[in-house]
Order: structure tokens, then sequence, then C-alpha cells
């Protein structure tokens, strides 16, 4: 490599400003003269010049400004602006397309309105991308879900035609022309309250959902990605960029972190927390009901959970900390923390007085948006259509999904809702949409395209799956919700699922009790395995309860050998896990009679349980003291030590709470253990009084068909108990001891 | 006279603390540092913020400097943004490699499927040739590369025409990538 020189640089100045080849020969051989060398350096410069420029730009070699949407500000024969990535003249033709005019430009790209002329002639958006991108791999992305873009046939989904590279290296996507307005701006300038705010993004929902069965994630949900266009005069919102945000991966991930960071202003706030991770690869569809929680509760409230600055603000590492492990305010309480006068504009917006736009929100679509905003997508809703059922159960009041169903939440919204027949119906028998069966990769005739096809067809094939999973939980959620349990429970045998689900384990719980209330017991056994399988997130306090349910199940079945099963698998699952609840797996384990090993395990859990009935005891608990009391009671008779069961019934009913199946339950020990030390007398005398409060308590409560029924499990465990304590009392009496 | 001349100069007299310059440049800063990395360079976990602040400390870190003018200073600036760069590449490149290998084996790199970080070494290296043959053309590089500046700043910065720039980027861009392959 020689030293550059003056007149190196001269000659290759004026040389590469020749675009004729021959031209460019003539001319180096003339200025060079007999200079070999020279000329020689000089057109290897110049054949370097084009990768060269690539190499250090790999997009546009100008530096740019970006982000905000600069409308009208791009007409003016602006040179420097022609140069930038994404720009081009009106009047190019691009494939197909030939550039009309400019509608828009973003942080990642230049929409221009184009128009195609063959095989149709029509009007299509152009987006130019602009980021710096590799224009193949993009395209080989795209090319990859392409089959499956294509089968997105959906009123309220922009579709896309097409992507290729531009003559200068971008890549480009070719959409659906939508005429529209970004959603919130749509919204802000309409005026429209929160009930019209609702529709539209009940509609955005079902897009989605439609999307996602087709195994496409959209990746970018975000206001600026729905437009609404005015359709017969009714606004119909339309989800546009379908299939891009995955060709450019425009994640954060540490490939493309400089070129998509400083340019996706305002994206962050939309990402759910996985996406937002280092390397987001495994990002599902739930991904998408996080972004759209943030867009309901931008609807809301005018704002994004998290500010967006202050997200960009943060930096990278904070920034995810703050998507990963802040809480962000519920809309009720973030629209309260505003300013007064803020306030009243957020509410003008909504045709709404400020204490009224408040009270709206609060409550139910707290709860739903905070369901879709959950940190763990496990705990999200499971699919668009869930989230966008509990928004019409909203509107037509009734309970919301999203909030664990108390009597008089429910109670309360049978009063105010209409008795209009619910449609609901019509949207479980929303068809599934089948998974397509030919092979998306046939299509693909290059070699290098194949495996990404075969990958991304996989993936789409699992994305199908899942969703078709979720949609039939969703579905079965609703139904249970109806109270429709039969149904429910059909599709529950189509519902294979292994994975931790707060929604899907809420279902298998409902059918079960509603078995185990019709004392189906099988079913009802099968139901509540199946659900402590999946019931993981539920926390201690649910996980252990449905033991409690499971284990009078088997019982019931007369299944000794799966019983037991069950309970050496949960003495096993919390000897290990501390829990709050340490009585309840105590009594359920011995419900039935245990051998010598199995009461000895139990050792650890029953310390436990003395300990906390101590503490609630000395904090006045006396509900839990008592409940704990007759726990360690019955451990005490399977142990053997009558005296010591006698005295913790005792105490147990000693304590000032009355609650009948547990009151029983007490006499019950206390009857078999007086039996065992041969006092028949007091024996008998306890076991009338346990017969009496069933007599007078222990009827099914079927009269509102609601799974919510109390406690039927302590009543089946008292009865088991009872049942065990008329065979020992028949019993011809033993000598005393 | 600019705003921020004058107060680099009264900074340079010590009447004014280098803080107060801050406000006055951070937005031009921070347009040059995305603007350098919207053009390429990722895979860093740098962010245009992180690179103003680690260049401003840089700027005025070593003190005792003084700045003739808003050129003299951005071109201060660009130079602490091309040595966090580097610096950044080479401690990524060094986990990447195994540890213990500070420059890359340009044996074993195909040109097109370099990294970011790596491309940024290797134009460094190169830089490095072109700054013992013709500093001025190496300055422009730094300026434009790891400066982010416009072609009018460099003008302004090394003072000579935009036109000059112009040239001068254009040769040296060719200039390095042939001594890059030429290693290779």
């Amino acid at each position: 490599m020689s030293s550059p020189t003056q007149r190196e640089e001269d000659l290759f100045d004026e040389a590469r400003k020749l675009t004729d080849p021959d031209e460019c020969r003539t001319f180096l051989e003339r200025a060079c003269g007999g200079d070999v060398a020279l000329r020689r350096r000089v057109e290897d410069l110049l054949t370097a010049e084009l990768d060269a420029e690539q190499f250090f730009t790999e997009s546009g070699t100008v530096v740019h400004e970006h982000g905000i949407p600069l409308p009208g500000a791009s007409i003016g024969a602006d040179d420097r602006r022609r140069n930038l990535p994404g720009e081009e003249p009106l009047g190019t033709k691009i494939g197909r397309y030939k550039l009309l005019e400019k509608i828009g430009e973003g942080g990642c790209g230049v929409v221009y309105l184009a128009e195609q002329e063959e095989p149709v002639r029509r009007r299509v958006a152009l987006k130019i991308i602009k980021l710096g991108m590799e224009t193949k791999s993009v395209i080989a992305r795209f090319e990859a879900e392409r089959q499956a873009l294509a089968m997105m046939d959906h009123p309220n989904i922009a579709r896309v035609f097409d992507a290729g590279a531009t003559d200068r290296g971008p890549p480009y996507f070719v959409m659906e022309l939508v005429r529209g307005v970004k959603l919130t701006t749509y919204c802000d300038q309409h005026r429209l309250g929160i009930g019209q705010r609702l529709d539209l993004f009940v509609q955005i929902c079902h897009a989605i959902q439609h999307a996602h069965q087709k195994g496409i994630i959209h990746g970018d949900i975000k206001p600026s990605n729905v437009m609404v266009a005015l359709q017969d005069g009714v606004p119909v919102p339309k989800v546009i960029d379908f299939g891009i945000s995955k060709a450019t991966e425009a994640r954060l991930t540490d490939k493309n972190l400089f070129t998509t960071y400083a340019q996706l202003i305002g994206t962050p706030a939309y990402m759910s927390p996985e996406q937002a991770e280092m390397g987001g690869v495994d990002i599902d569809t739930r991904s998408d009901i996080y972004s759209l929680g943030v867009l309901l509760y931008e609807l809301l409230t005018g704002r994004t959970p998290f500010e967006p600055k202050a997200l960009l603000e943060a930096g990278l590492d904070e920034m995810r900390r703050m998507l990963r492990e802040r809480e962000p305010a519920r809309p009720s309480s973030r629209l309260q923390a505003l300013p007064a006068a803020e306030l009243t504009k957020t509410a003008e917006f909504r045709e709404a007085e400020p204490d009224r736009l408040v009270s709206l929100v609060r409550g139910d679509l707290d709860w739903i948006v905070m369901k879709a905003l959950e940190k763990d997508r496990r705990r999200r809703y499971e699919t668009a259509n869930g989230l966008a059922l509990d928004v019409q159960r909203h509107l037509n009041n009734e309970p919301v999904a999203a909030r664990p169903p108390s009597w008089t939440y429910r109670t309360q919204k049978l009063v105010r809702r209409n008795r209009v027949v619910v449609t609901a119906g019509a949207a479980v028998v929303a068809a599934l949409v089948a998974g397509f069966g030919t092979s998306t990769w046939l299509f693909f005739k290059e070699r290098e395209a194949r495996p990404r096809a075969v990958a991304a067809e996989q993936q789409q094939a699992g994305l199908r799956h899942e969703a078709e999973m979720r949609e039939k939980i969703t579905q079965a959620a609703l139904l249970v919700s109806l109270e429709r349990f039969e149904e429910a429970d059909g599709l529950l045998n189509e519902i294979l699922i292994k994975k931790p689900t707060v929604e899907g384990a809420a279902v298998f719980r409902a059918v079960g009790e509603w078995h185990a209330i019709h004392g189906r017991w099988k079913a009802a056994a099968d139901r509540f395995a199946r659900l402590l399988q999946i019931n993981q997130l539920d926390g201690a306090d649910a996980c252990t309860l449905d033991g409690l349910k499971q284990g009078p199940a088997l019982v019931e079945l007369g299944d000794a050998v799966a019983y037991e099963r069950f309970r050496q698998d949960l003495i096993g699952r919390f000897n290990v896990t501390p829990c709050p609840f340490p009585d309840r797996v105590v009594k359920i384990s011995v419900l039935l009679p245990a051998d010598e090993k199995t009461v000895a395990s139990l050792a650890p859990l029953a310390e436990l349980t003395a300990r906390s009935m101590a503490e609630a005891e000395g904090a006045g608990e006396v509900f839990q003291a008592a409940w704990r009391a007759m726990s360690l009671a019955l451990l005490e008779y399977r142990r053997g030590n009558f005296a010591k069961a006698i005295e913790l019934s005792q105490r147990c009913l000693a304590f000032p709470e009355y609650n009948a199946p547990r009151v029983a339950t007490a006499h019950l020990i206390l009857a078999m253990a007086d039996r065992q030390l041969g006092r028949n007398h007091e024996a008998l005398a306890e076991w009338n009084g346990a017969r009496e409060i069933f007599e007078s308590k222990i009827k099914p409560r079927e009269d509102r068909g609601t799974p919510m029924q109390g406690f039927w499990f302590d009543w089946i465990f008292a009865r088991i108990l009872l049942r065990e304590a008329t065979a020992l009392i028949e019993q011809p009496p033993a000598p005393a001891r | 006279m600019s705003e921020i001349t004058q107060v680099l100069g009264e900074i340079s007299r010590g009447d004014k603390a280098s803080e107060e310059l801050l406000p006055l440049v951070y937005d031009e800063l921070r347009r040059h540092a995305s603007a350098r990395m919207a053009r390429e360079a990722a895979g860093q976990t740098l962010q245009p913020t992180a690179l103003v602040h680690e260049a401003w400390l840089r700027v005025f870190g070593d003190g005792g400097r003084t700045w003739e003018n808003r050129g003299h200073f951005f071109g201060a600036a660009a130079e602490a943004m091309r040595r966090i760069l580097i610096e950044k590449a080479r401690s990524k490149a060094r986990l990447k490699h195994g540890g213990n290998q500070v420059r890359l084996d340009i044996e074993q790199l195909e040109l097109a499927e370099t990294t970011p970080e790596e491309k940024v070494l290797l134009i460094d290296d190169a830089l490095e040739k072109l700054q013992q043959q013709d500093p001025e053309k190496a300055r422009v590089v730094v300026l434009k590369f790891f400066g982010g500046l416009t072609n009018e700043q460099v003008a302004e910065s090394v003072g000579v025409t935009v036109r000059t720039v112009e040239r001068h980027w254009a040769y040296a861009k060719a200039w390095l990538f042939q001594s890059i392959r030429a290693q290779q």
C-alpha cells in the first residue's frame, strides 16, 4: 500500500465522476501517462469504492435527523434529504410500483402512496425501511413468513402484499393502502367516549387474534400501527405493518441495538418485558397481548404505562429493569394522580367529567388492563380474544374474568346486567380456523431459504397449536362464566396443556368443582388431577386448597391407590417448598388412616402447623387457629396419641368461631378418640353431636348452579370421617384399656 | 462569535466551569452520537446519551486543555467518541475471542461477515496507517465516521472547504477499505 498522494486523490476524484467505463479508462491512461503503478492504484481504489461505501455505512452515508414524523416538511427540493435512506424521488419505479406521493414518515421508514400496474392496477402503500439493515436477510425473513401473511384475511388487518429491495439497497414492503388516522389521534379528535373506544379496541383484539391463529405475531402493536378509517361513516380500525416487525427484527436485540434504539422513540413504551430483554428470541403471542394492554391503557388514560421519555432516558439496562420489575399505576390511579388541568383535558377528549372518567375506569377496566400487562406472560390473558371478551363482558355489565369472583361482585353484576340474551354464545362458536396443512417450505425453491422457511413453518405451527389451545381455554373460561359447565367440560378434553396457566387452572378448577358438587367423583378427580399439574402460578393458597378438593374426590371415588399417590406427592411437594398453609397439607394427608412412615414424614409440616397455630392464636386469628388445631388433632389421632387428639379437638371447639364442617369434624375426632380409649358413652355423645350438624346442614346447594359452592370439600372431608367414626362406634366395644 | 466559542474561551480562562458548556452542546453532541450509531456500529451496549456522557468526561476529564472554537471542541468530542467506541469494541471482541486476544485475528475474518464491532476495530487499525501518511484525511474520517459530524461541521473543524471534505471522505473510505482488504 503506497502513501496516498495529492495526485492520487485528484485522479480518483475526477475518475469516479465518470460513469462510462471506457471514458474512465481513457482518462486514466492519459492522466497517468507512463506511471503504471499510479494508474493501478487509482483503478484499485475505484473498484473498492462501492464495497467501501457499503462497508462503512451499510445503509446510507448521510447523517440524518430522525424519529418524529415530518408531515409535509419533506417535499422541498433539499438535496441532502434526497440522499436520506428511504427517500426516493416521486415518480420513481420500485419493482412494479410507481411512487406517487409521500404519505408518512416514521422512525424506521418512509411511506409512499404508490401505484401498482400489474397484474392489477391498484394503489398501495409502500414503506421503505430506512434503518440500517441488511436487506437480504430482511427479505429472507419476510419470504419465510409470506405464506402465512397471505393467509390473513380480516377486515381489521391491512394486508401485506410484497417485499423487495429498492435499487439503492434498503428493503421495502407493500401493503394495502389505508387512508386513515392514527388510532389515538382519531379517538381524541372525535372525542370518543370510553365505550366507543372500547368498541374499537375489541375489533383490534379480534384482528390480532386472527393473526395469531395464522401463526403470525405482530410484534409492534402501537397506536401508529393502528389506523382508523371511515367506512360508510363507521370508524374501522386497521392494524398495519404485520410481518414487518418480524422481518426487520425491530427489537432491542444486541445486534441491532444501535441501529434501532435511537430511532424507536416511543416504541419501548409498548414493548413487553420479554421483548425488551436482550436477544428476546422467545417471543410468542402473549407479547402482543401485553402491547394490547398498553394500547388499552393509552386509550383510557391518554398515557402509556411508562413514560416513553423516562424509558429512553433511563438507559437500556434500567429500561429493561423497569419493564421487568416496576408495576405501573392502575389506569384509574394514574388518572387521579394527574394535575387537575391535565385530567380535565384528558376527560374532555373522552367526553366525560373528570370524576366520572376516573370512576368509569376504576374497577373492571383497571383489572383488565393490569391482567394484560402482567410481567409474567403466563398470568396474562391467554388470547387476544380472551381480552376482547373481558372488555365485552364489562360493556355488558357482566363479571370480568380479570378479577377473582367474589360473591358480592358477581351479584352486583347480576343486578346491573340487562336481561338481554347474551350474544356471547356466538363468540364461542367463532370458528377455529384449522391450521393450513400445506407445507410452506415447498414454495421456496432457493436452497438457502429452505432452512429458514422450515424453521418458520415449525414456529408457525407451534404458535398455531398454542393459539388453538389458548383459544379453547378462553372459550372454556367464557362458558364457565356463563355457567355452562357441560360445554366447558367438553372442551377440556381437547385442552392438552402441561404448562402452568392461570386461566387454564381456573377452568379446570371450576369444572372439577361442578363435577364434585354433582357427586361425579371420577370426572372431578380427573379434572383436579390436571388442575394440580397447571396450578403452580396460583400461589400457595389456591394450590393447597386445590389439594383439599382432590383428596376428598379420590376418597369418594374409592380409589385408595390414587389417594395414596396423591398424598405422597403432596407431602413431597410441600416438604421442600415453604408453605403458608401446612395445616391443609397435614389434614388432607391423614384423611384416611396412614402408615407409620407417612405419618412420620409429616413431622416437619406438623411442627410448622403447631407454630403457625400459636402465631394465629397470638394474633387473634381464631379462624386460622381453629383449623390448625383440627388438623393437628386428626394427626395425633392417626399417630395413636388419643389423649392429645382429644385435647386438641377440644381446643379447636373452644375457639369462638363457628364453622359447621369443622365443628362436626372436631366432634368426630373426639368420638373416635374417646372410643379408642374405651369411653364409649362420651364417644356416642360426640358422634351424635356431629350427626346433628350434618342433618341440619349438609344439603347440596345447587340452587344457584354456580361453581362457587363455598366449602363443599370441607363437608365431604367431614362426611368421610363420619363414615369412619360410624364404623368404629358400631363395632362391638373393645375392652377398656 | 458563537455562544459556544465564547463559553469555551471563558472556560479556558478559568472564568467558567466546564459544566456550563454542557447544556449548550448537549443536544448537538447527542445528535452526533445518535447519528454515529444510527449509521452503523451495532453490537455495543452503548446508547447515544451514554456516549455523550462518556465523551464529555473524556473531553473535560484531562483538564488544562483549551478550545479555540466550536469546531475544535467538536473535534475533541469526536476523538473521545472514537476512543470510547474502540474500547467497547475491543472489550467485546476480547470476550468473543476467549478473553486473551486483544487484536482480532484478521486471517479468520471474512470481510463481508465481520460484526460491527470487528468492523470498528478494522477501520481503526487502517486509520492508524492513514494517520501516519495523511493526517488531514485521517482527521476527516475520525470526525465523519466516529464523530458523526456533517460535512459542513467537518469543514469548520478542520478548516477546509466542504468540497474538500467530500473528496477526502470518498478517497479515505476507498483507501481504508483497500488497506483492510489487503490485510486479509
